[in-house]
């Protein structure tokens, strides 16, 4: 029997502002965001009734947004946070919320702002500085951010399987193929082994190109019924599947966290909901934070068993003419870093068949969000054909 | 010993035990007096069961290296002139995993599984902080 939110939902509207050095606030960026997708979904912004929220490191953008973009009577409103995996929860609250009319049409909606003038790209990642003895171990350490802690993950992977730098390097080195052919995308130049061992280490085994971009600019994407979404400007990409799973404390031993991330849970439920299994997807976007990331989250779907993810994506698998085109638009490594809005908006674009030059086949897109040090994942399953 | 330079905030009520049994020479931690759980960092109530009866207890200071990865970066006066930093997380025989570093192991030689056993490192305003070698 047909899940009843399988195919319920449907996107019918996506927002990208300009991407990277753009020196406005995260507040101004997401609603520039909301507007673009209005536009592009053909709706006015008096048929806008629901509005969900979320916002990056910053943290900047909230409940004041409704004010700011003067929507007068909205049915659904909130702010989310779940890290990284906020954009495809998002998604799925929006499914619910229009599936059992809450809402007719609900904004997801993401806005960030990390880059300041005359600053450096990291900083605004690495906080130090903690007033807190206890919390001021870490810097003091050296875990500054998120960066450590997947570079130990992704070290930890070395030791157990074997996975090598070349298995890095290669995912880095498709995505940036994938960059070239999306106007989009920040990083386009070319990229070679040579040129991903010379980029400076940050924390070994990661160089600075086994890490995201740190992007300001805002997306949105607006949800809506699927029987709605036909009648609309833009090709339905409708909600087959979705699931959320969340890792318990990884400060306490007797688990694997940095190994077995909470997307092996996730993904079978996502599938079960779309009635597709593992061959049924014919390509993905993987939240890349790190290069070990889309490692780890192959791994965790099943595409390969684990401890394979290396030798799996060595063979040209995610590549342009690859069997599972993998980041298509080049990933939050290559193109922008709007958390799981990154590959969120390319799975809508993939979906709609508008990715030109970079098209693959779009029959199920099985996408990730993944947040915290693989604490919090969501799993969307998005395709142009309803069930 | 040069007291101008502070590295550490000095501690407060809450976490000054941990700090108090470093300079000690001891690895100090909080169990739980209702079902023994032992936690990191500073808790108000057992993660474990609820209890808000936590107590401070020297910790075997033994444990196996979970991960480690070598920071070449300077984010702090302490890693001036000493990258790589072996970074590390530590799961202790009590349960706990702790970040910390990894300290008198050749970058090449420190692998996931491992023994480690904790030592203490003093910085020049005479903090004490713990950190681990191979056992």
């Amino acid at each position: 029997m047909k899940h009843p939110m399988n195919s319920a939902a449907a996107v019918c509207g996506l927002g990208l502002t300009d991407m990277g050095r753009v020196y406005r606030s995260a507040e101004d960026l997401a609603a520039e965001a909301v507007y673009l997708a209005l536009e592009d979904a053909g709706l006015a912004k008096s048929e806008l009734d629901g509005l969900l929220i979320n916002a990056g490191v910053t943290d900047s953008v909230s409940i004041p947004l409704h004010i700011t973009l003067g929507l007068k009577e909205l049915n659904v409103l909130t702010y989310m946070q779940g890290y990284g995996s906020s954009a495809g929860q998002m998604i799925q609250y929006a499914s619910m919320a229009v599936a059992n009319g809450l809402a007719n049409y609900v904004c997801c909606v993401f806005g960030d702002a990390p880059l300041k003038e005359g600053q450096r790209t990291g900083s605004a990642y690495a906080r130090a500085g903690r007033r807190n003895a206890m919390a001021s171990l870490y810097p003091i350490y050296g875990f500054a951010g998120a960066l450590p802690m997947y570079a130990l993950a992704a070290q930890r992977h070395m030791d157990l399987f074997g996975t090598t730098q070349d298995h890095l390097a290669t995912v880095a080195l498709t995505q940036r193929r994938w960059a070239a052919m999306n106007p989009r995308a920040t990083k386009r130049e070319p990229l070679d082994l040579a040129g991903y061992n010379a980029s400076p280490w940050v924390v070994e085994p990661f160089h600075i190109l086994d890490c995201c971009l740190v992007s300001n600019g805002g997306v949105a994407v607006i949800v809506t019924t699927a029987e709605r979404a036909r009648d609309l400007k833009q090709p339905p990409v409708f909600v087959r599947g979705f699931a959320q799973a969340h890792n318990h404390d990884v400060g306490l031993t007797g688990n694997d966290p940095l190994i077995h991330g909470p997307g092996a849970r996730a993904a079978p439920r996502a599938l079960a909901m779309a009635d597709a299994t593992l061959a049924d997807v014919t390509q993905c976007q993987i939240y890349d934070c790190y290069t070990y990331t889309v490692i780890t989250t192959l791994e965790d779907y099943g595409f390969c068993a684990k401890g394979e993810g290396g030798p799996f994506l060595a063979e040209g698998r995610l590549a342009p003419g690859g069997a599972l085109p993998t980041n298509t638009g080049g990933g939050e490594l290559s193109s922008f870093y709007m958390w799981g809005m990154t590959p969120i908006s390319e799975a809508v674009i993939q979906g709609r068949g508008q990715g030109e030059e970079r098209q693959a086949a779009n029959d199920l897109i099985m996408v990730s969000g993944n947040g915290g040090v693989l604490n919090y994942h969501s799993t969307l399953l998005l395709s142009p054909e309803a069930a | 010993m040069n007291n101008e330079i502070s590295w550490l905030p000095e501690p407060d009520e809450q976490n000054r035990p941990f700090f108090d049994g470093a300079r000690d020479g001891e690895l100090r931690l909080q169990r739980c007096g209702d079902c023994g759980g032992w936690m990191y960092p500073v808790k108000q109530r057992c993660q474990h069961c609820g209890s808000t009866s936590l107590d401070w207890h020297a910790a075997s200071g033994r444990g196996t290296l979970y991960s480690h990865a070598r920071l070449q970066r300077v984010y702090h006066p302490r890693h001036e002139g000493r990258l790589p930093i072996i970074l590390a997380w530590v799961d202790l025989e009590e349960g706990v995993r702790i970040a910390t570093n990894l300290v008198g192991c050749d970058p090449a030689e420190a692998k996931a599984g491992m023994p480690v056993t904790v030592t203490f490192e003093q910085f020049p305003d005479d903090a004490v902080i713990p950190v681990f070698q191979p056992a």
